[in-house]
């Protein structure tokens, strides 16, 4: 199990330490700065082994989060752990910077207190933990609220609190997912997988249940197989639609969502925290829309000059507008100067990150645009040719590119009077690249 | 163009670096230095040319990012130009640039050596150190080819300024030991000597360290650097602390300077002139007198100035080992160290003492620090010191102190660290064997030892104790009763079993009268180690039992039993399985009488050297060699134990014969005698049985076989020499060995070599001639430590010339008779004079024979060589061909082309030429043929034959009766790896034999 945390600086000061074992010393928090921080080579193995000593770390901006163990532990469930202790401390005070991390330390020890106890992992539930973590200062409850507090933490649905009241019953779904894609310089796709994240936001009276659906092709072939006439009814729909439905290759629940009834009949169903949560997550790898295909022209023109022409072609419906595109040209080590020419958005050379950064606020689908530059290079001494690193580029659009769809999202209260209409429910899709390169 | 007078900061660079350093992260950093290169290589592009300043601000930027790990591709060619600035801080960055960043680039290189040559051309001797430096500190080969020569001009030169002389003296050292063959030895090597003589301390400084490094290689050029460096050392030795002024450090005057003149003077041998070496004892005399005084200072740099150069005079003193005074006033010196408060002084004076043990002349001084130096020993806290106690301890015993040190070291050895025990039990075992005055005490010792560190017990040390038990019958008793009672201890070391196991098989039963010793006691505590032990202690254990049976009748019923048991007859291990088989089968076939013969105890093993001296030599590696030789310059060390002393030539020089024929270079040493060699002890173990006639059968044997560790040798390979097993009738020589011809072979060409060499024999040959008559000197080296028994050298001329013989035109034909006459043997070709040797040649030792020859007409088959001797009681003999060819005595013709073309021309009937066309077996060098055919004793003539790959020669060979002349073609054709060969003598015999001879040597 964890035998203390610590959360250091870009400098490798110690800001937060919490040793939670004996087997830890007071030396494990020089070591891991001595020998990760401050290493002459950047380590990049999230896991270091440090004389017997084990250190999983995760970094956010310039901040180290470092888990030490001496035992053998399962190095998943401690970096679940980090992650959602990331996702807590954001919830609290914001981004996660030394800053922040300096002025609510003691929220943070308080916190590290609750969530962790003894190495093992406890409820990190935000919203659980918001009821009696607060940052107000202290606020003296009452015996009924902290028996309320206690049973509610310790109870079968630790994540929500009863008695919870809302005027309005709102839902917010986001459907976020970012795309990822290596293409050859001919436009062979090498490789592409999505991984999605289903986010919810629920404000909601009570204890409802809560299903949710989407086309997941398991559940909509079992359903086929169910009642005929029906499959072939949705079968004409879904064709008139264009898209079918979708395999997804795997995913992971929130702990409220009751993995039984999702093994049993593949339906998601929960009772939701109060606030935000993310419900799922997925990925899938079969029949991605990609939303932009690049192609990339690199000509070199004797030894000190290289001539690169770029076409991106955006390649969905014309109603939808992709934003924020970026597109990232590396340029060879020795270049001594830059001239670029683009019918549309920005073009700049960063010599700093030695590469031309073209940026296009909006674009809408099935549009092409195109980039030239000429790049002059400084001959050197060496024969070393220059490496080509790929074309990558960044962007936003309003679908999901690996075409899932909500199908539905009912809520159930039996014990207050309001139903599924009452409920309004906003679905919001986002489709963002992850790593999407192209060769050049 | 911005002014050039900026002033040396460069803000740039400044805001550059301070940029760097307030990086908040790497990537920033990395961000920061990608900006600064896109900038750099922006102003390097070409378009407007950038002044000195700037070149040099951008120039130093990127040394920097190179000093921050990045990779720099661009910029040489800026950092060339600023080579040739004129500006003292441009040109040093330039330098600066180049050395760090040099690249391999041909272009670049001339342009840089260009610069470097103009530097070194110009008289300015800032200027002219920077290139110095940038020699030194790239110090490539290319550098060295180019510059070599310049250096050693600028460094004699008279116009020098001293600070560049300073330079090109340590820039010739570096050069120099990056690659020696590049620097050309002159007529500047001896006005180098007279640096020493120079007026400015930091040139003398630097021509020392210069010429230290060169003197190693050529001593003689260098041998009069012994009076300068004498009387430098002297004036400054005799200076006051204030005379040297810069050069004073902490009161010490010109530390550095002194301690390497004495590193120096340490190269050479004692100066011979009375005057130098009076004056050089003075100067010792004097660093010996001011270590006695007080210190001057209290700082640590003025004693650590003081003592390193008291220690390198004492190491001078102890190189040359020859002032008795001087090396006993070290020795009181270092005692003084011995219980400073200092670590390191207290590690170096006894690592210095190590060395003066060695010296006859100190020996006795050391020895009375050794309480101190026990004492070291045990509380040392240091390991690297207490090792070193220990070397001394081993370097200063003798029979006086044996007993005291053994012990002690015993003691130390139960706390000692893991890393050393080994090298402490194996000193242990060797000062303990020769020292030895009684043997039960030697005994106990080596019991005590598998006792406390069985584990770090080697077999060559207890091979050893079984070896002197089985020698020496009276201590036999002794050790069976010993061995017994250790073995009564509840665990015991799987060693101890084994040399238990051995002593009470063979020895058992000296003891067996004791009721509490009886024969089946005795079995049955052995027996009871036997299941804890490993496979091979078992199998000598199960050899114990089959010697119990024929010791002890009444244990055989038991003993059968146990061999029967399944877990004996069926063993996995087939060694055991086989044991325990033929065991039970011979105890139950063989009647007592058979039994007591095959069983008989060991035969004594023959005296040999220890083998534990070579183990504990090769585990220090060369190093240690210094202080292990103590005991042989001992000179009291070598009476009782004489026999089993090692004799000191066998071990201290690895091949002697081969020395004294001063052939150094021509046989790697020789393996060394057998017990170094191999450093088992199965030459030492299997000699003795394998020499008896009346060896046991195979369980004799199979007893023994866990004595040795599988070798590559077999015990038979001893005498697997072309001895015959008869002893060959005195007149009766054996046919030559099979190798004979091709050792012959090998002297075709050369005169000097090892003939013959075998485990226990080397012939060494070493030959002149003149015109008909020849010297040859044979050389015999023993190289076994036994004594070789009428020891007789033969020449002889192989009987079927006898025929030829009565042919010729000579004196009548005399048989060849023993060498005890003058005249060895008489022929009418050739003349073969022996003188006569000694009948006894010692171990180790060597003995030399001239055979006189006179060539007295052509002759075609070499004499033959018998050498016959009995060694260990075994007759052998061995039979060579004189390495006397035809050849030897050409006499090489120098002769135009001309005139050869006329001989060869006259020697033109078909039966007096011979030729051969033969495949070459050696690589075709030509540099080689030349070496081989001038070896062969013809002249080459250049400019005769129009080919120039083609070899040509004369010469004429001298006989008494005749002369023949000889004329010789070789064509080699170097595509299909073939020569031809033509020979065209006045006589046809002699061009064939000439022609064969010659063809077998490419």
């Amino acid at each position: 199990m964890i035998g203390g945390l610590f959360i250091y600086n870009h400098k490798g000061e110690v800001l937060i330490s919490r040793v939670y074992r004996d087997d830890i010393g007071r030396n494990a928090v020089d070591a891991f700065r001595v020998n990760v921080i401050h290493a002459r080579q950047q380590v990049r193995s999230p896991v270091t082994n440090i004389a017997r000593t084990s250190f999983f770390h995760v970094k956010r901006s310039n901040i180290w989060l470092a888990a030490v163990t001496k035992q053998n532990v399962n190095a998943a469930m401690v970096f679940e752990f980090l992650y959602k202790m990331c996702d807590v401390m954001a919830a609290y005070f914001g981004k996660i910077s030394e800053e922040n991390i300096k002025n609510n330390f003691v929220l943070i020890y308080e916190l590290l207190d609750e969530i962790l106890d003894f190495g093992y992992p406890q409820n990190s539930e935000t919203g659980a933990l918001k009821t009696f973590i607060t940052q107000q200062g202290i606020k003296s409850q009452t015996k009924e609220e902290q028996s309320q507090i206690t049973s509610q933490v310790t109870g079968q649905i630790g994540w929500r609190r009863e008695g919870i009241k809302y005027r309005r019953n709102e839902l917010f779904l986001d459907v976020l997912e970012s795309v990822n894609l290596l293409m050859s310089p001919q436009g062979q796709v090498l490789s592409a997988h999505v991984s999605g994240r289903v986010v919810m936001k629920s404000y909601l009276s009570g204890m409802p249940e809560c299903k949710f659906g989407m086309n997941d092709k398991i559940v909509i072939e079992k359903q086929g197989k169910g009642t005929a006439d029906e499959t072939s009814k949705r079968c004409l729909r879904q064709e008139s639609c264009g898209k079918q439905s979708i395999a997804i290759d795997d995913c992971t629940f929130h702990q409220c969502v009751r993995l039984s009834k999702f093994d049993s009949e593949r339906s998601i169903s929960f009772i939701p925290p109060d606030g935000e949560f993310e419900l799922m997550r997925y990925r899938t790898t079969k029949d991605i829309i990609l939303p932009f295909r690049v192609i990339p022209l690199v000509r070199e023109v004797g030894r000190t000059k290289l001539e690169v022409k770029v076409v991106i072609k955006s390649n969905f419906k014309p109603s939808l507008l992709a934003q924020k595109i970026e597109v990232r040209i590396p340029t060879p080590l020795n270049t001594s100067g830059v001239q670029v020419i683009c019918m549309k958005g920005k073009a700049k050379y960063k010599a700093s990150e030695n590469a031309i950064v073209w940026k296009i606020k909006r674009m809408a689908g099935m549009k092409e645009s195109q980039i030239s530059a000429e790049i002059e290079l400084l001959p050197t001494n060496d024969k070393k040719k220059w490496a080509r690193p790929p074309i990558s580029m960044n962007f936003e659009v309003p679908f999901a590119p690996s075409g899932l769809k909500v199908r539905y999202l009912k809520v159930f209260e039996p014990k207050l009077n309001y139903s599924d209409h009452d409920v309004i429910k906003w679905v919001r899709y986002i489709g963002r690249s992850g790593i999407y390169e192209t060769r050049c | 163009m911005p002014a050039v007078s900026k002033g040396d900061g460069m803000r740039g660079l400044a805001v550059f670096i301070s940029d760097i350093r307030n990086c908040k992260s790497k990537e920033a950093e990395i961000k920061r230095i990608n900006k600064e290169l896109a900038n750099i290589r922006s102003k390097f592009k070409g378009d407007k040319a950038l002044d000195g300043y700037s070149k040099k601000k951008y120039v130093c930027k990127l040394l920097f990012i190179f000093l921050l790990g990045h990779d720099i591709d661009f910029g040489h060619m800026e950092a060339v130009n600023l080579l040739s600035s004129n500006k003292y801080t441009e040109k040093q960055i330039g330098y600066l640039f180049i050395s760090v960043l040099v690249n391999s680039n041909s272009e670049l290189i001339r342009l840089i050596n260009n610069a470097i040559k103009n530097d070194l051309a110009s008289r300015n001797p800032t200027f002219m150190c920077l290139a110095l430096h940038c020699i030194a500190n790239v110090g490539s080969r290319e550098m060295g080819e180019a510059f070599a020569a310049d250096i050693p001009r600028i460094l004699v030169a008279g116009d020098s300024m001293d600070s560049v002389k300073q330079s090109a003296a340590l820039c010739l050292l570096r050069l120099y030991k990056a690659s020696p063959d590049l620097v050309p030895m002159g007529e500047w090597t001896a006005r180098v000597v007279h640096l020493l003589n120079d007026q400015h301390m930091g040139v003398v400084t630097a021509a020392v360290s210069l010429i230290t490094c060169l003197c190693k290689k050529n001593p003689d050029d260098f041998k009069t650097c012994v009076s300068l460096a004498v009387s430098r050392l002297s004036r400054i030795v005799s200076s006051a602390s204030t005379d040297l002024q810069d050069y004073t450090y902490y009161f010490v005057p010109a530390p550095w300077l002194s301690v390497k003149l004495l590193r120096l003077l340490q190269c050479y041998p004692p100066p011979e002139d009375a005057a130098v070496k009076g004056r050089l004892v003075e100067c010792l005399e004097t660093v010996l007198n001011k270590a006695q005084e007080p210190p001057k200072s209290k700082k640590v740099q003025h004693s650590n100035a003081k003592n390193a150069i008291l220690f390198e005079t004492i190491s001078l003193i102890i190189h040359y080992d020859s002032e008795p005074n001087l090396l006993v006033r070290a020795c009181n010196q270092l005692g003084q160290f011995l219980q400073h408060r200092e670590t390191n002084l207290r590690y170096l004076a006894l690592e210095s003492m190590c060395t003066l043990a060695s010296s006859e002349f100190s020996h006795e001084a050391v020895k009375t620090h050794i309480d101190t130096v026990i004492n070291a020993l045990k509380t040392e806290r240091d390991v690297s010191v207490r090792q070193r106690a220990a070397d001394l301890l081993y370097a200063m015993c003798d029979r006086s102190n044996a007993k005291q040190i053994v012990s002690e070291m015993l003691r130390y050895l139960e706390t000692a660290d893991y890393a050393i025990r080994e090298e402490i039990v194996l000193k242990v075992a060797i000062l303990a064997e020769k020292y030895a005055v009684d043997y039960s005490w030697y005994v106990d010792t080596i019991l005590n030892l598998i006792r406390i560190a069985g584990d770090y017990v080697s077999e060559e040390v207890w091979y050893r104790v079984l070896q002197i038990v089985t020698n020496r019958d009276d201590v036999q008793g002794y050790a069976a009763k010993t061995v017994f009672e250790a073995l009564q201890a509840p665990a015991c070391h799987e060693n101890m079993v084994k040399v238990g196991g051995y002593i009470l098989g063979e020895f058992g039963n000296l003891i067996a009268g004791d009721p509490r010793s009886s024969p089946p006691v005795q079995f049955s505590l052995l027996h009871s180690k036997f299941h804890l032990c490993s496979v091979a202690t078992r199998a000598l254990l199960l050899s114990t039992y089959i010697k119990f049976i024929n010791l002890f009748p009444e244990t055989k019923a038991t003993i059968q039993g146990v061999l029967r048991a399944g877990s004996q007859l069926r063993n996995a291990d087939v060694e055991l399985q086989q044991r325990a088989v033929e065991y039970l089968t011979l105890s139950s076939v063989a009647s007592t009488d058979v039994l007591a013969t095959v069983l008989e105890e060991m035969p004594p093993f023959p005296e040999r050297e220890s083998s534990i001296l070579a183990k504990l030599k090769r585990k220090k590696g060369p190093g240690a060699g210094s202080a292990l030789d103590d005991g042989r310059r001992d000179p009291s060390s070598n009476d009782i134990n004489g026999g089993m002393e090692p004799t000191p030539s066998t071990v201290s020089t690895p091949s002697p014969s081969a020395d004294l024929l001063g052939l150094r270079a021509a046989p790697p040493p020789a393996a060394p005698p057998a017990s170094a060699g191999a450093g088992n002890l199965l030459v030492d173990v299997f000699d003795g049985p394998a020499a008896q006639p009346s060896l046991g059968p195979t369980p004799e044997e199979a007893f023994l076989s866990e004595l040795e560790p599988p070798a590559p040798e077999s015990p038979m390979a001893l005498l697997a020499d072309p001895a015959p097993a008869a002893d060959p009738g005195p007149e009766d020589i054996g046919p030559p060995i099979p190798e004979a011809d091709e050792l012959l072979n090998k002297f075709v060409c050369k005169n000097n070599g090892v003939l013959f060499e075998n485990q226990l024999l080397q012939i060494g040959v070493k030959s002149e001639f003149r015109q008909n008559l020849g010297r040859m000197y044979l050389f015999y080296g023993n190289k076994t430590s036994v004594q070789f028994q009428n020891f007789s050298p033969t020449v002889v001329h192989p009987g079927d010339l006898q025929t030829h013989i009565l042919s010729g035109p000579a004196q009548p034909p005399a048989s060849p008779r023993r060498p005890s006459s003058p005249w060895g043997s008489r022929l009418t070709q050739l003349a073969v004079q022996t003188k006569r040797v000694a009948a006894q040649v010692d171990g180790g030792a060597q003995v030399q024979q001239v055979l006189n020859i006179e060539c007295l007409r052509d002759f075609l088959t070499p004499p033959l060589l018998s050498v016959r001797f009995r060694y260990g009681g075994a007759p052998q003999a061995l039979t060579l061909k004189l390495p006397v060819t035809i050849n030897k005595f050409f006499q090489p013709t120098e002769m135009a082309a001309q005139d050869f073309f006329q001989r060869w021309k006259q020697l033109s009937l078909p039966q007096q030429e011979a030729q051969k066309i033969f495949k070459a077996n050696h690589p075709m060098d030509a540099e080689v043929t030349k070496a081989k055919l001038l070896g062969f004793g013809s002249a080459l003539l250049d400019n005769v034959d129009p080919n120039p790959e083609n070899f040509v020669g004369a010469g004429i060979i001298q006989t008494k009766a005749l002369q023949v002349g000889c004329l010789l073609r070789l064509e080699p054709n170097a595509q299909a790896q073939m020569y031809r060969l033509t020979l065209r003598t006045s006589k046809e015999p002699v061009s064939r034999h000439l022609c064969e001879l010659l063809a077998q040597q490419f």
